[in-house]
């Protein structure tokens, strides 16, 4: 693996997390939920109406309790991911409400999509899980929406997927899907089987659903990633250390009540903070301020010895176009060099989170394939440097006919499976740019994906569950 | 006369509420028009900045201190222009907020920066409104438009609901009804029978003057 690099100076990460704690003793933070205000008033911090004043050593003491890595379960082993430390984790967009067709047509995003995208994540080389809430499928009502979108990540992947974070009876019912298929809640308890995803109101508030969500994996033993989103200019001061000091302000006060919850809760720290369209108010993603905020992430949660999440393929364009492609590839790359661990949004993402598009979803997919190759790093070990068929070949000679070329190119030498690398001629036989090409190669995906076997009593458990609480919920 | 004029075009232009108000009291108490100061004053003031920002020139910060400042000015002038009988009887009132269960503001904020820019009355009644509180509103403001913000997939729902509401208490005709917010779309608008939807601040400038005219 390439070593991770850093964009702050040791001096500067110390300054980032100085300013921090005075924003969380002399400002504080408002939680809109009565259960996590009981939890900080029982703890002896200053509580008035719903405004949390904490205290530095509190802080520090708490965010030691929360574990550097854990294992997310997949239910095929193999798929197990290790969250923390080295390792990266892709997985697709989140939460979108549009789909933009190729031709950049836009229209509501419907189950159908939502399985496609599964589908697609499933059958990907590179990402890593089929992630969570792929797409809002806004034809299934709100009230059931999270058990058909939980149960089209468990059946249509063996990989790891996210449960739902929208209020503590929506994460209940998540973490009861998962206990059934994997044997029960007390075996979830042990091994972490579903994370969430749940945000902080900036400027400096949590709002009820999300502490819900919040409450429930904690005390179920679940992974959650506490995630600010910055918008700098609007929801944050313009500067970038400003956004930075609210961001780590708002993530360190989640991640605190995580752990007085529940001592040991898997939490991963999260950014997604980036900037204002000054002209509009727009959010704006896809820019080199949000791959600093990405960068600088990362390095404070290993500050604070706990994973991060944060980048993604992100981008303001409407359709996989250029723009798409570059802005991608700056804030996918940036997370991946800097030691981001888990990456939401690597996949599909268009328009500032507000769309999803298959087409995207191919063109980020083969950036992460490329990144992981860069992440593998150049190999030294001996026989690499292959001097002995650089002697036997010679001054002049070639290296295509060697045993060695044959045996090595397939390990060494990653293949691009959209981009296009034949002659003029060759491509001209179709004429096709990236997008085309993506759009037919999504299709072919879907169209040959076979999903991993489930066993029939499972499913019929899981089918049973889905259909008592439809009901229930569809009073 | 025309100094003090210029004095609040340029308060207005460079955002400064107190100064803007200060000016707005001298021109009560030096018994100038204060139809007059608005019109030459305050709305070429704001004009001016509505013209920089359409050029690229002038960003959000500009535009809604601006529009602060003009609401300062304004509110000190209003009880006089009201006594004189010119009045406000013809500028569009547009009661504008956040729906029931969402607590996000900045769109909207921005919506209503633009509005009062464009000489639009806004009443801001905030964050996590009930459909009643809407309507509360219009009917004591007299408003032609209620305009309803929502950022998540979850709450913008309740756009749906203020609708049947005014329904069920026959005033749905009284009012037009905008909708507007990430998920929202023109899609959304048709089918909840909204009077309109816009996706930026714009826009729904535009749509305001459109519906009013």
């Amino acid at each position: 693996m390439l070593p991770k690099f850093s964009i702050l100076t040791p001096e500067q990460v110390q300054t980032v997390h100085d300013h921090t704690m005075k924003i969380m003793e002399e400002i504080g933070l408002e939680f809109s939920y009565e259960p996590a205000l009981e939890v900080f008033r029982g703890k002896g911090l200053k509580v008035e109406g719903q405004r949390v004043y904490f205290k530095r050593d509190f802080v520090e003491e708490m965010v030691k309790k929360a574990p550097s890595q854990f294992t997310l379960h997949a239910r095929n082993p193999e798929n197990n991911l290790i969250c923390g430390g080295e390792n990266i984790i892709y997985m697709p967009g989140y939460g979108a409400p549009f789909i933009h067709e190729a031709d950049g047509a836009r229209r509501s995003a419907t189950m159908a999509d939502y399985d496609n995208f599964v589908k697609l994540a499933g059958a990907s080389k590179n990402m890593h899980m089929t992630g969570g809430n792929v797409v809002e499928p806004t034809d299934v009502n709100d009230s059931i929406r999270h058990l058909k979108m939980m149960y089209s990540h468990i059946v249509n992947s063996d990989k790891s997927y996210m449960g739902s974070a929208s209020g503590f009876e929506k994460a209940q019912d998540s973490i009861e899907l998962a206990a059934i298929l994997f044997g029960g809640k007390d075996v979830i308890k042990e091994k972490p089987a579903i994370i969430c995803l749940v945000n902080s109101v900036t400027p400096l508030k949590y709002d009820d659903r999300m502490l819900g969500a919040l409450m429930a994996y904690a005390e179920a033993g679940q992974a959650v990633v506490i995630a600010a989103l910055v918008m700098a200019g609007s929801t944050g001061p313009a500067t970038l250390a400003g956004a930075l000091a609210v961001q780590n302000a708002e993530v360190l006060a989640g991640i605190t009540l995580a752990q007085c919850i529940n001592p040991g809760t898997p939490v991963v720290y999260g950014s997604t903070s980036a900037i204002t369209d000054m002209a509009t108010g727009s959010l704006a993603i896809g820019n080199p301020e949000c791959a600093l905020f990405t960068s600088a992430s990362a390095q404070l949660a290993r500050f604070y010895g706990v994973p991060c999440r944060g980048g993604g393929g992100l981008t303001d364009s409407k359709i996989a176009d250029a723009q798409a492609g570059y802005e991608s590839m700056m804030t996918l790359m940036a997370a991946s060099t800097t030691g981001i661990n888990f990456v939401l949004h690597s996949a599909g993402i268009l328009q500032f989170y507000m769309a999803m598009s298959f087409e995207k979803f191919m063109v980020d997919d083969e950036m992460a394939g490329m990144l992981l190759r860069y992440l593998q790093g150049i190999d030294f070990s001996e026989e690499k440097f292959a001097l002995d068929v650089i002697a036997e070949v010679g001054p002049g000679g070639h290296f295509l006919t060697q045993k060695h070329t044959r045996k090595n190119h397939k390990v060494e030498l990653r293949r691009a499976e959209l981009s296009d690398k034949q002659s003029y001629d060759g491509w001209g036989k179709e004429h096709l740019d990236t997008n085309q090409r993506a759009h037919k190669k999504w299709q072919e995906v879907v169209a040959s994906y076979e999903p991993p076997a489930l066993e029939p009593q499972i499913r019929k458990a899981l089918d049973e569950f889905i259909e008592k609480r439809t009901k229930e919920l569809s009073k | 006369m025309s100094e003090i004029f210029e004095e609040i075009k340029e308060a207005v232009i460079d955002g400064d509420e107190d100064l803007a108000g200060e000016l707005a009291q001298k021109v009560l108490d030096e018994n100038i028009n204060p139809v007059e100061a608005v019109q030459q004053g305050f709305i070429k003031g704001i004009e001016e900045i509505g013209n920089s920002w359409k050029a690229g020139e002038a960003f959000l910060p500009d535009v809604m201190m601006a529009a602060d400042a003009m609401k300062a000015g304004l509110a000190v002038l209003e009880p006089s222009i009201a006594e004189l009988g010119g009045g406000d009887d013809d500028t569009g009132k547009i009661v504008l907020g956040t729906v029931e269960g969402d607590i996000h503001d900045i769109g909207k904020n921005i919506v209503g920066a633009l509005l009062t820019a464009a000489g639009f009355k806004v009443y801001d009644i905030g964050i996590d409104q009930k459909a009643e509180n809407f309507l509360a509103k219009a009917e004591e403001v007299g408003a032609q438009i209620i305009a309803t913000s929502a950022l998540l997939t979850t709450t913008m729902n309740a756009q749906k609901e203020l609708i049947e509401y005014l329904e069920e208490k026959n005033l749905r005709s009284k009012y037009k009804v905008l909708v507007g917010g990430g998920p929202t779309s023109q899609t959304w608008a048709d089918e909840i029978k909204a009077d309109g939807w816009a996706e930026t601040a714009d826009e729904a400038v535009e749509l305001c003057k459109k519906l009013i005219s």
